[in-house]
């Protein structure tokens, strides 16, 4: 019953999501909603790994996407081809995690957290800076092609392909791609023993390490496989929209967008941060660019989605830890209760 | 430049130690602390730019209303993730922080706000070093504010209670203590020394809504230097952490300024969770 019912409702969805390109619909509107959606819901995934499955609370996400992005865009600006710099920049990506995993990972839930803020802002200031910083040292010199390297508080731009349609639409499929690619690492690494050994640091990380999981090499493994997954999506990203600027690749929102995704959608779960990174994306795009007219008050509603998201943290935290599956599944719980009832009313009668 | 930087070492220290205490009583970490400090500077904004306030009383009248405002949100929403893993706890609090941070937003506009005044300029002389009247004043309201907290702390029935639940929850439910009443007090504190500081900086520096998020950071790091006991601790974590702001000038180019606090605070978090007390303890005993 439950099955068909999915493939009754997945088949279609699947089918539109995929036929989008081809109706055109609104301009080409869908298509980028639609590779916004698929780039938001692989971070969302991947954050999920390491805060999700292994429960360590990481805000500083935005560090390997703004590093993916510029990966991408400083090697393209070198003649590399693009396609070539993604894995590049998602090996990048995952070395810098070792890099401030290692130490990191070695403290313990709210500490960790607080680091991962502090290295996220460390990192977006220095990349802010390092033009300048590199413009004063004699031996670095050489990493700079007409003086630019990360290009400042300005950014580095991108060349424009000939069809965009075409390029547009291909990089519709390819996040895609890439969006079922770290779907399927998450349900590997959910019902795998690496999985099990990350739930496990997350109940209760003494007791982990008395049965014999490595919990550091664990935690650090989930933390770089995560850290891959989103330097991707940025290089992905910068090749999107050709555009990069420190304050949006590396910005604080960004590792927030991370944060909260999961979490409203339902942390730990597989199918939580998709619903999670939907549900961000489609307030975003949709509900907070209305405007409200109340007569007297003109209310732009942009302006509120700080509020939103601050609210519904606050209140899935008190009253539903497990997101908008929990209340999903609460829902469930009512229903079948009433339809039992309403079953027992009528066989009574 | 030492000398600033140590009459700043007082501001941050007053920040400070209102998450050290709330850290202390609740094992909690506040990150609407920084939503506080934010709101405070706005509001001294409104009061001395438009209502023509004095600029150094306008911290000793903010400071009770947030006081309230900690108690009922401790009251009412932190306390109901009291038993829950502390993870939840932080998370709340970022929640209420981007609440805080829209409703600035909203009301204020997302512009970059100063607030001057006549002693903004001010400066006297002594023996070649040149002093700002404005630093110097938020320094000594810094350091009254801490000395009559260590006072409240040292000599009245509250002030022991909290320093029990800090040391020992269940013992001082035991003990007959109303540990719900001691963490409201204690988050309420807490509150209004962040608003204390909240309210000063707004004499010192610009500020806008994402205001408080690099001093936060910047007081986890004195936290975390100080160790989360002391008093003491935390002044000294502060003044370590100007001294090394103030003299990170001399190599690195000013935009870095914040840079070296963030990248102290990793630092500090790995090689010394213990904080100085720690190290020196190391020093004394190989």
């Amino acid at each position: 019953m439950s099955r068909s019912w999915k493939l009754w409702v997945g088949g279609p969805v699947l089918a539109f999501l995929v036929l989008i390109p081809f109706l055109e619909l609104q301009g080409g509107y869908l298509q980028t909603l639609g590779f916004l959606t698929f780039l938001y819901i692989t971070m969302s995934t991947a954050w999920n790994i390491l805060g999700g499955y292994a429960g360590q609370t990481s805000f500083g996400h935005a560090t390997f996407y703004g590093l993916g992005a510029y990966t991408t865009c400083i090697l393209t600006l070198r003649g590399i081809p693009a396609l070539l710099t993604i894995p590049v920049a998602g090996m990048i990506a995952s070395l810098y995690g070792l890099l401030w995993g290692y130490p990191c990972l070695r403290l313990r839930g709210q500490y960790f957290a607080i680091a991962t803020i502090g290295v996220g802002e460390a990192t977006r200031l220095l990349m802010l800076n390092l033009d300048d910083l590199i413009k004063n040292n004699s031996l670095l010199k050489g990493f700079l092609q007409k003086g630019v390297l990360t290009g400042g508080a300005t950014g580095l731009m991108l060349p424009t392909p000939p069809d965009i349609q075409a390029y547009a639409t291909a990089f519709y499929y390819g996040v895609m791609g890439l969006m079922f690619f770290a779907l399927f690492v998450s349900w590997r690494v959910k019902n795998g023993k690496f999985g099990l050994g990350l739930f496990a640091i997350n109940m209760d990380m003494d007791a982990a390490e008395t049965v014999g999981v490595n919990t550091t090499r664990y935690k650090i493994l989930a933390l770089m496989l995560s850290a891959f997954l989103v330097g991707i999506s940025g290089s992905i990203y910068a090749q999107y929209v050709f555009y990069i600027d420190p304050q949006t690749v590396f910005g604080f929102p960004m590792s927030i967008a991370m944060v909260l995704m999961p979490i409203i959608g339902g942390i730990g779960t597989l199918i939580g941060p998709v619903l999670g990174a939907v549900f961000y994306i489609v307030v975003q795009d949709r509900i907070l660019t209305a405007n409200l007219n109340l007569g007297l008050i003109k209310l732009s509603l942009s302006s509120l989605h700080l509020l939103v998201y601050g609210g519904l943290l606050v209140l899935i935290i008190l009253f539903e830890p497990k997101g908008l599956l929990g209340v999903h599944h609460r829902f469930n719980i009512w229903w079948n209760k009433r339809k039992r009832r309403s079953l027992a009313a009528t066989e009574k009668a | 430049m030492i000398v600033s930087a140590i009459l700043l070492a007082g501001l941050y220290a007053t920040m400070s130690y209102g998450l050290a205490l709330i850290y202390g009583v609740m094992k909690i970490v506040n990150l609407a602390h920084a939503g506080v400090m934010m709101w405070a500077a706005y509001v001294a904004f409104i009061l001395i730019v438009h209502l023509g306030a004095n600029p150094f009383l306008v911290p000793i009248l903010i400071a009770p209303v947030f006081f309230v405002f900690g108690v009922l949100l401790q009251r009412y929403v932190v306390q109901r993730v009291m038993g829950a893993p502390p993870i939840s706890s932080l998370l709340l609090l970022f929640g209420v922080w981007l609440i805080m941070q829209n409703i600035s937003y909203l009301v204020f506009s997302g512009d970059t706000k100063a607030v001057t005044t006549k002693y903004t300029l001010m400066t006297f002389q002594i023996s070649g070093i040149s002093i700002s009247i404005n630093r110097l004043v938020v320094f000594i309201v810094g350091v009254l504010a801490l000395v009559v907290l260590r006072q409240f702390l040292g000599h009245t029935y509250m002030g022991k209670a909290i320093r029990a639940t800090a040391q020992d929850k269940e013992a001082s439910k035991l003990a007959g203590i109303n540990t719900e009443r001691v963490m409201e007090t204690a988050f309420g504190i807490g509150t209004a020394l962040a608003s204390l500081a909240g309210s000063l900086m707004a004499l010192i520096f610009a500020f806008d809504p994402d205001f408080g998020r690099s001093h936060l950071l910047k007081g986890f790091c004195i936290v975390v230097l100080g160790g989360l006991e002391s008093m003491i601790g935390v002044a000294l974590g502060a003044l370590v952490l100007a001294l090394a702001e103030a003299l990170s000038v001399l190599w690195l180019m000013p935009a870095l300024q914040d840079f070296v606090s963030f990248a102290l605070l990793v630092i500090v978090l790995i090689v010394m969770p213990g904080g100085m007390k720690e190290l020196v303890d190391r020093l004394i005993r190989p």
